[in-house]
């Protein structure tokens, strides 16, 4: 687990928060939030490995992510967001990501 | 009680987002620069209605707002600083679009991108395309006054927005239209361009009439590399003096080049200096344009030159990929330099395009005495420059020093006659740019004035405060 908190710290050190993955994201333009884009996830999966408390918009965030890939295409930095996501909910079911919340992921419309 | 919670019981609970982690995805940009204390909430408008009655609660309350589209901004502009984040991502409907009048309406979230999409099933197109084009909106590209690639020939926002429907920061948060939706419009005081470029200082943009223009029946291109910037510059000027003037025109020095052809993994020999130009053309014309644009290359010196007849052509033989690599090909190379932290500083002063070789050769000299690995590379039909510099702020005194460079980067582009800010904007980072260039002017009051008509507009100071003055 210290593994995958590292690589998510790191991985999301590399994004310079272009936006350009949110172009190709299919979920970014139905979430009600930045949360529901790849360099969102990418931050609040730093937030959460870093000891941030997993609130439910941050949950949300993380598993909205259908793990498609397509935003690392667009990733200046090449960054595999998917992994990264996989990572940080490792964490949330691992019990290191805390507190245990409910939350739904909800599209905008 | 706080603002995120009234402002939640005032339009609704799925509006207002208060979460740290969520909060804090509104409060950085591209720029590198990134909130000091954080807004309190983001809150996401869905309607006029929704943007008047939030700015009305935070005129009576005195609440800090803060606008943003995707963030894409690189000056500082769109960095809140406490108060609440208006995000207007919601807000996302092209409204109307008439071939005739030559116009589309789009809300404030439109993605620029989309709005293109749309216009291309029509035949038309909206010609303001910076390079964020994928995800920048309509109104942070009204608010940033942004450019692009094909500014030389179409301009920028001002040239490009006919009305505006804003919501100013007064006590009835009123929804005002300003501008017309024609081209020949005088309607007193021009507030639409004063409007475009302020950086959300004066009101909150919430839809524009914009222009719109067919597209070009057909694009040829030419990829062409020169054995130093005298020759490049020498090819663009006899571009100019037949007569043509280019769709698009971009250049890179040398290194950058290098940079970025292997990132790319370029199919062809890029060496030297490069030069791309697109001309658009009537489809009869396009053997005749492409000989011309590769004889032109040639005989000012091109060493290699590569052509397209047409955009898809030009795709498929990666001729942009080295342009569009300017910015991912300086992470690449930090990286292989092993530098463990790396941020990018990007330039955006413009020259006249006649001064363009001096400006350029000096600003790489100032990058070499202040040891910086530096790249450069930008729009030589406008004269706009996109210096920029690769390095790691951890690393005691870089951050300083790349400041410095910034500043004399910046005293170069005036004292040749150019500005220092061409379609960035001046955010935080520029205002001592401003101030400079105004006062080489001998335009110091227009600083004063500016701050008059901040007054007029936002008279509690709510609106991006911080920004341009």
């Amino acid at each position: 687990m210290e593994e995958a908190r590292r690589m998510i710290i790191s991985e999301a050190a590399k994004c310079t928060y272009c936006g350009f993955c949110e172009a190709v994201c299919p979920t970014a333009r139905l979430g009600p939030h930045r949360g529901y884009g790849p360099r969102g996830r990418l931050a609040v999966a730093a937030h959460l490995a870093s000891g941030g408390a997993a609130s439910p918009e941050a949950l949300a965030s993380i598993y909205s992510c259908l793990t498609c890939r397509a935003c690392t295409l667009k990733c200046p930095q090449g960054i595999d967001v998917a992994e990264v996501v996989k990572a940080a909910r490792s964490l949330y079911v691992s019990g290191l990501a805390r507190p245990r919340v409910s939350f739904t992921v909800k599209p905008r419309r | 009680m706080g603002a995120a919670e009234d402002l939640a019981r005032i339009l609704g609970r799925d509006k207002v987002v208060a979460e740290e982690a969520i909060v804090r995805l509104y409060s950085r940009e591209p720029s590198g620069l990134a909130a000091g204390e954080l807004p309190e909430a983001v809150v996401f408008p869905e309607s006029a209605g929704d943007a008047s009655r939030l700015m009305a609660y935070a005129y009576r309350h005195g609440v800090r707002v803060y606008p943003q589209g995707s963030t894409t901004s690189l000056s500082g502009s769109s960095v809140p600083e406490g108060g609440v984040v208006v995000s207007m991502e919601r807000m996302d409907s092209v409204r109307e679009v008439s071939v005739v009048d030559s116009i589309a309406v789009a809300e404030a979230g439109v993605r620029i991108d989309e709005l293109n999409a749309l216009l291309a099933g029509r035949g038309y197109m909206f010609p303001v395309d910076p390079a964020s084009a994928s995800v920048a909106t309509v109104g942070g590209a009204v608010n940033s006054g942004a450019g692009g690639m094909r500014g030389a020939k179409y301009g920028t926002m001002r040239d490009w927005v006919l009305g505006l429907q804003v919501v100013l920061a007064d006590r009835d948060g009123t929804v005002m239209r300003v501008g017309c939706r024609t081209v020949k419009c005088r309607q007193g005081y021009d507030l639409v361009r004063l409007i475009v470029g302020s950086e959300g200082t004066l009101a909150l943009v919430t839809e524009a009439v914009l222009r719109i223009t067919p597209l070009p029946e057909n694009v040829v291109t030419a990829l062409a590399f020169f054995p130093g910037l005298g020759e490049l510059a020498g090819a663009a000027v006899a571009v100019k003096e037949a007569g043509v003037q280019p769709y698009i025109m971009e250049f890179m020095d040398e290194e950058t080049t290098r940079a970025a052809a292997e990132f790319t993994g370029a199919g062809f020999e890029a060496e030297g200096a490069m030069l791309l130009v697109s001309v658009d053309v009537n489809r009869e014309a396009t053997e005749r344009a492409a000989r011309w644009l590769s004889e032109t290359m040639r005989r000012a010196g091109a060493a290699s030159v590569y052509t397209a007849r047409s955009m898809g052509e030009a795709e498929e033989k990666g001729l942009f990929a080295v342009r569009r690599a300017f910015l991912p090909a300086q992470g690449y190379v930090a990286e292989r330099r092993g530098m463990r932290r790396h941020m990018v500083y990007i330039e955006d002063v413009a020259v006249p395009p006649s001064r363009l070789v001096e400006a350029v050769e000096e600003i790489s000299r100032l990058g070499d005495e202040y040891g910086l690995l530096h790249f450069m590379g930008g729009h030589i039909g406008d004269g706009n420059l996109h210096p920029s510099v690769v390095f790691d702020p951890s690393s005691p005194g870089e951050a300083e020093r790349v400041e410095e460079w910034f500043l004399e980067v910046m005293k170069v582009a005036i004292r040749l006659g150019g500005t220092v800010s061409s379609e960035h904007g001046i955010g935080t980072l520029k205002k001592k740019g401003l101030e400079m260039e105004l006062e080489a002017l001998g335009a110091g009051k227009a600083l004063g004035i500016m701050a008059e008509i901040k007054r007029a507009f936002d008279p509690k100071g709510i609106l991006n405060p911080g920004k341009v003055v």
